[in-house]
């Protein structure tokens, strides 16, 4: 007993850090440490699944977890947690709830194995409590392991009383744990949060495409005890990105996809990732970076991409705020650029331009003998700034 | 050259118009505009959707128009998607219909609730949601109001797509058009999915009867066991796991079948009485 007690620690140890193990069967339960209900791929299967701790909610969740948003077939969600995967995403606003009942029916024979987030955009106090009873009714379930306030971008988007509902919910056992999810800002809202110091868990946006700032809001997250569910995490797959766009092509490379899975999983504050699957394919694809490690040929994949786009695309990331002599609010006229550009909207594109005050959009760049600002992330932005002109102004 | 591009510029303004005419609070009395017309493209709906963008974007977005109506306190918003094609809309609009409410005749079916609604004409996607002061109040006869001008002013076909028409209606319980991995399986790109008290029936339409063959070919090849059944011009039939008993098979460039029932021969006989509803 002793030394199988030492065995199980020593493993649990091991799959908080982050160890990959092999998928064994029913019977090794026990000598994996696995939490007792903690599913277990089928016996054989070359699938390895790995592990984190999800923050202070103390649940050991799989590194690769699934978003069912787009998945139309629960054929894909069950297979999933047969193959060990055990944290699945959805929301009351995906599919107007249609998506809850198809999650409910994929798991609903497994409820007790797996770790369930669901999540409500409600505006007010009283929609946020009617979503919490119509996610548990649809969900047939009792609770909701994660509670999230759904794609809230600034503190003042997360107002007390909402905080009180989630609370309140948790007291009376609907809810687990609570969190919000958040797609910008994070560098504000992370902050926070953690300062907060009522939510376990926060899902947001995370990949190769973002800079060192998020890693830094992310690590005092993390620090703070928050579980960190990554989303996003392929920079918008291909569904977000037009054929002739560069990250399309980069997308499109052979392993690219599953490299940027890899480098979200690599960064050991992310406990968990939710990456859309709609298909078997693809679920066989992604559970593949559990256990991989993201390698030189990863990177190489994902700094060609970058290398790619770099003059052309703007992460909004706020750094060059305030650098133009002239005042021009750089990253917006680059976005009002890409919906011309990227997206044949120039109507869009020339309606946002000229909402800018007419001393901004007489500005012309080509007349500046030096841009003073600067992209750290080598957009070109005097020849785009100019172009936007061109055709806008 | 230059006339067709002038033509095109006036046809996209014609849309953009018309999508334009469909937001209006006037439609119904007491409700005034609280701001401007917006307008939502791929790369931004994420920033009015937030995560619910995805789905969107999968079933071929092509643009938004959204607008804010407040009366006392209560506020409405109306949301009119442009898809790529009107399948797209059909897509989108079952994707989001509650397969347990009563479908009106509304553009391609629509559904009006309490206090929301939600339809689809032509390429065009509706959503109408309130958030009333009382939650509990019913104000389905004022949303009806606002979708029956809105609909009047899009153009576009009314009628759904007419693969539907080939799933038997007997125990149907719900259609919807599925943009991508049809059963979960890839090799299904799009197609028509009919679910029943038990058991679902699909149909893809594929560009070429080539292009079909290969498609029933692969399929075959990723199920251990397959059989060969005589139904439209090739077919198999097969146990598998999560799809249980299976019948897929041909018919010049559509891939159809049915799966997720207890005998395979079950599925033969229901994808039988299919291939013959198929032209």
């Amino acid at each position: 007993m002793g030394s199988s007690t030492s065995r199980r620690e020593f493993l649990s140890t091991g799959l908080s850090a982050g160890l990959a193990l092999p998928v064994l069967g029913a019977g090794s339960r026990m000598g994996l440490g696995l939490p007792p209900g903690e599913p277990e791929a089928k016996a054989g299967s070359p699938v390895k699944l790995e592990y984190r701790t999800l923050g202070r909610t103390g649940l050991k969740v799989t590194t690769v977890g699934m978003g069912c948003m787009i998945t139309s077939d629960p054929s894909v969600i069950e297979r999933a947690a047969d193959m060990g995967i055990n944290y699945f995403d959805t929301a009351r606003g995906y599919s107007q709830g249609n998506n809850e009942r198809m999650v409910a029916a994929a798991l609903g024979a497994r409820r007790k194995q797996v770790v369930i987030s669901t999540k409500s955009h409600a505006p007010n106090k009283v929609e946020l409590q009617k979503h919490l009873e119509t996610s548990l009714r649809e969900l047939n379930t009792d609770y909701i392991d994660i509670w999230f306030l759904h794609g809230r971008n600034s503190p003042a988007e997360i107002p007390d009383d909402q905080i009180e509902v989630q609370q309140l919910a948790k007291k009376q056992g609907k809810v687990r744990f609570t969190g919000v999810s958040t797609h910008n800002g994070q560098q504000q809202i992370l902050p926070w949060m953690v300062q907060k110091g009522t939510f376990d868990v926060v899902l947001t946006s995370y990949n190769f495409t973002m800079d060192a700032g998020m890693d830094e809001a992310i690590a005092t997250a993390a620090k703070a005890g928050m579980g960190v569910v990554a989303m996003k995490v392929m920079a918008g797959g291909l569904r977000r990105q037009k054929q002739g766009d560069p990250l399309y092509k980069k997308l499109t490379q052979d392993g690219a996809l599953l490299a940027a899975l890899k480098w979200v999983i690599h960064k050991p504050n992310i406990a968990t990732t939710i990456p859309s699957m709609t298909d078997m394919d693809q679920l066989d694809e992604n559970l593949k970076a559990m256990g991989n490690p993201f390698s030189a040929g990863d990177e190489k994949l994902l700094s060609a991409h970058l290398d790619a786009i770099r003059p052309l695309y703007c992460r909004m990331c706020g750094k060059c705020d305030g650098d133009c002599l002239k005042g021009l609010p750089v990253a917006d006229v680059l976005r009002f650029l890409t919906y011309a550009d990227g997206y044949g909207q120039f109507a869009l594109g020339r309606e946002r331009f000229m909402e800018l005050s007419a001393e901004h959009t007489a500005v012309r760049c080509g007349d500046c003998a030096e841009c003073t600002v600067k992209c750290p992330y080598g957009v070109e932005v005097q020849s785009r700034m100019a172009r936007a002109q061109e055709l806008f102004a | 050259m230059k006339t067709a591009g002038l033509l095109l510029a006036v046809l996209v303004a014609v849309g953009v118009a018309r999508a334009q005419d469909a937001l209006d609070c006037h439609f119904a009395p007491g409700w005034e505009a609280s701001g401007p017309i917006r307008q939502y493209v791929a790369d931004n709906l994420y920033e009015y959707k937030d995560g619910a963008a995805d789905g969107y974007l999968i079933n071929g977005f092509a643009q938004m128009r959204t607008i804010e109506c407040k009366s006392g306190g209560d506020t409405l918003t109306i949301d009119v998607s442009e898809m790529t094609d009107a399948d797209a809309a059909y897509g989108l609009l079952t994707a989001n219909r509650d397969p347990r409410l009563p479908i009106a005749k509304i553009g391609m079916g629509g559904q009006v609730q309490a206090q929301s609604a939600l339809f689809a004409k032509g390429k065009y996607y509706v959503e109408i949601a309130e958030v009333a002061a009382n939650a509990e109040a019913d104000h389905a006869a004022t949303i009806q109001a606002f979708v029956a001008k809105i609909q009047n002013r899009l153009e576009g076909r009314e009628s759904a797509p007419e693969a539907l028409e080939w799933f038997p209606k007997e125990n149907l319980a719900s259609v919807r058009l599925v943009p991508e991995s049809v059963l979960g399986l890839r090799l299904l790109k799009r197609g028509y999915v009919a679910k029943y008290m038990q058991g679902q029936a699909f149909v893809v339409l594929e560009a070429t009867p080539e292009s079909a063959a290969e498609v029933l070919k692969k399929l075959k090849e990723r199920f251990d066991g397959a059989t060969p059944a005589q139904i439209g011009d090739e077919a198999f039939q097969a146990k598998a796991p999560y799809l249980e008993g299976i019948c897929v098979f041909r018919k010049g460039r559509y891939v159809a079948g049915y799966a997720n029932l207890p005998e395979t021969q079950q599925a033969a006989t229901l994808a039988a009485k299919l291939a013959t509803r198929i032209p």
